[in-house]
């Protein structure tokens, strides 16, 4: 059963443009220029459900804009997005009740609250019964081993810690869906293998999907089944990592490859 | 309802390990509150006088419970951080719950003000009684009258600032509109009675948020009158329905239009 259905998706976003100098200045408050930059062009793909799929690419590929738009933070343009069958631009809400996202570069935790009052909170948000909130979080402190820390407020822990209070708290709900971008970034090996595990895991037990986003070839190895590699907006492999095995070169020097192909002249999007 | 209560009991949790930060408000609160007492003392320096139609003490008070509002509903969350979160792309990370943006911001902000309002209140009474004296009309009526028109104001103010957050969905940077309603409501709302502009300036002054924010709880505090609450009530209830429908309004238009960086 497909979980994801991306149908020829689209994305431009309009970026300011200023000619250097005070005098680029003084022009740009009396004619502002703008330039349009298509962050995500027609990308059509499908996921399976229970699969784990890797969506990579060089910076300012379309990556993130992708995901947002799977996850109903950005309109597509273009073209149409089905997650679980729902609509993200039109049923965000609805959605975020069976998707669950970890993005590595930002915190959804209150820092100043404890795991466990973060876990009370985001199971309240996510209409979890008392009393089933306590049976989850027992669950999830016992898989990512969170009963020495989850009585220190978020602040005082390290970032691998923390990670795994992020992780364990996007799972709190048991979303269908896990939306993983960047996950291990920052991280040192050990608890970067700690984490992939407790992804497997929970990709294994629970059946969970797994979208991630990530420039470490060891998350792609380790993890997914499938690999997607966009770049300036567009897809340009979606193969099996059984198929990928087969080619001479190792998959990071496929991925170096094809980044090095496409130019990067776009910004960051 | 039970998700926004949540989050205004981790908001009480949070803020409960700022107390310091509330004392040290204290200190400003007291410096403006004598500069007042004595500015007002020297004004009404005939006894029996009256300006504008308040006695001296009926002014002090006046100027002691706008201030008490306004120090209440300093909020980060309201004027700063909505902005911060729309121009940096963090609110792609809240929008993606499930609960209203606008809804748990403003859950936020009253977590804040619930903690600040009780303390500030105690602050004024004490300050008040001590250095002014009681009101003499101030009864049970006036009370409650004006306990529930200062929630309503605060909740006012609070979806006025969040509305002016908002346009950052568009503007490059709202804080130059944050400082003209900030000054609009501290300079002409917390120190002056509106009797005391002239009579062709009253009806505008009414029109705008320093008669629900600031003149209406204060007022009904110094000077009670039944018809009057109804007046203020009305006024008050108008605002905030006009209010809530803007920020609706205006966060649904931009955040069709969000531009989030990615990586």
């Amino acid at each position: 059963m497909k979980v994801i259905e991306a149908e020829n998706l689209s994305k431009t976003f309009r970026v300011k443009r200023k000619e250097k100098g005070m005098k680029g200045s003084i022009r740009a408050i009396l004619r502002q220029q703008t330039e349009e930059i298509k962050a995500v062009s027609g990308v059509s793909f499908a996921v399976e459900e229970g699969e784990a799929l890797a969506f990579i690419g060089p910076n300012g590929a379309g990556k993130s804009t992708t995901i947002k738009m799977l996850t109903g933070i950005l309109y597509p343009d273009g073209g149409k997005a089905s997650v679980l069958g729902i609509d993200p631009a039109k049923k965000r809400k609805q959605l975020a009740y069976q998707i669950g996202t970890v993005f590595g570069q930002k915190e959804q935790l209150w820092i100043h609250l404890t795991p466990y009052d973060n876990f009370r909170f985001f199971g309240a948000i996510y209409d979890i019964p008392d009393g089933e909130i306590e049976k989850r979080i027992g669950e999830l402190s016992d898989i990512f081993e969170l009963s020495g820390l989850i009585n220190t407020p978020v602040r005082n822990l390290s970032l691998g810690q923390r990670i795994r209070c992020e992780i364990a708290a996007s799972l709190l709900h048991r979303p269908k869906i896990l939306f993983l971008d960047e996950p291990t970034i920052g991280l040192d090996p050990v608890v970067k293998e700690n984490i992939r595990s407790l992804i497997r895991q929970m990709n294994r037990e629970f059946h969970t999907t797994i979208f991630l986003t990530s420039h470490d070839i060891g998350d792609i190895e380790k993890l997914c089944m499938r690999v997607i590699i966009v770049n300036s907006g567009q897809i340009v492999l979606d193969d099996s990592m059984e198929h990928l095995k087969f080619i001479d070169d190792s998959l990071e020097e496929i991925i170096m490859k094809i980044y090095q192909e496409k130019g990067r002249e776009q910004p960051a999007v | 309802m039970r998700k926004y209560a949540v989050i205004y009991r981790s908001v009480l949790m949070e803020n409960l390990q700022y107390t310091v930060n509330i004392i040290l408000g204290f200190i400003s609160y007291f410096l403006i509150i004598f500069v007042f007492i004595n500015l007002w003392g020297y004004m009404y320096a005939q006894p029996g006088t009256r300006i504008a139609g308040y006695t001296k003490e009926q002014m002090i008070w006046y100027v002691m419970i706008t201030e008490m509002v306004w120090f209440s509903a300093q909020s980060q969350v309201v004027s700063g951080q909505a902005s911060v979160d729309i121009r940096g792309g963090n609110i792609a990370y809240l929008m993606n719950k499930p609960y209203h943006y606008t809804l748990y911001i403003l859950t936020r902000y009253t977590g804040e003000w619930s903690i600040r309002l009780p303390v500030y209140a105690g602050l004024a009474a004490i300050t008040g009684a001590a250095m002014v004296g009681t009101l003499p009309k101030f009864g049970l009526p006036a009370f409650f009258a004006s306990a529930a028109s200062i929630l309503l104001g605060i909740t006012i103010n609070g979806v006025f600032k969040l509305c002016i957050s908002l346009t950052s969905f568009w503007v490059e940077d709202a804080k130059p509109f944050q400082w003209l309603y900030n000054k609009l409501i501290l300079i002409v709302g917390t120190v002056f009675p509106i009797e005391i502009f002239p009579e062709a300036a009253r009806p505008i002054l009414k029109l705008t948020p320093i008669y629900t924010v600031c003149y209406g709880p204060a007022k009904l505090a110094v000077d009670f009158h039944a018809d009057m609450y109804f007046e203020i009530l009305r006024a008050q209830i108008l605002y905030l329905a006009a209010g809530v429908c803007l920020m609706f309004f205006i966060y649904g238009k931009g955040v069709k239009k969000l531009y989030v960086n990615g990586g």
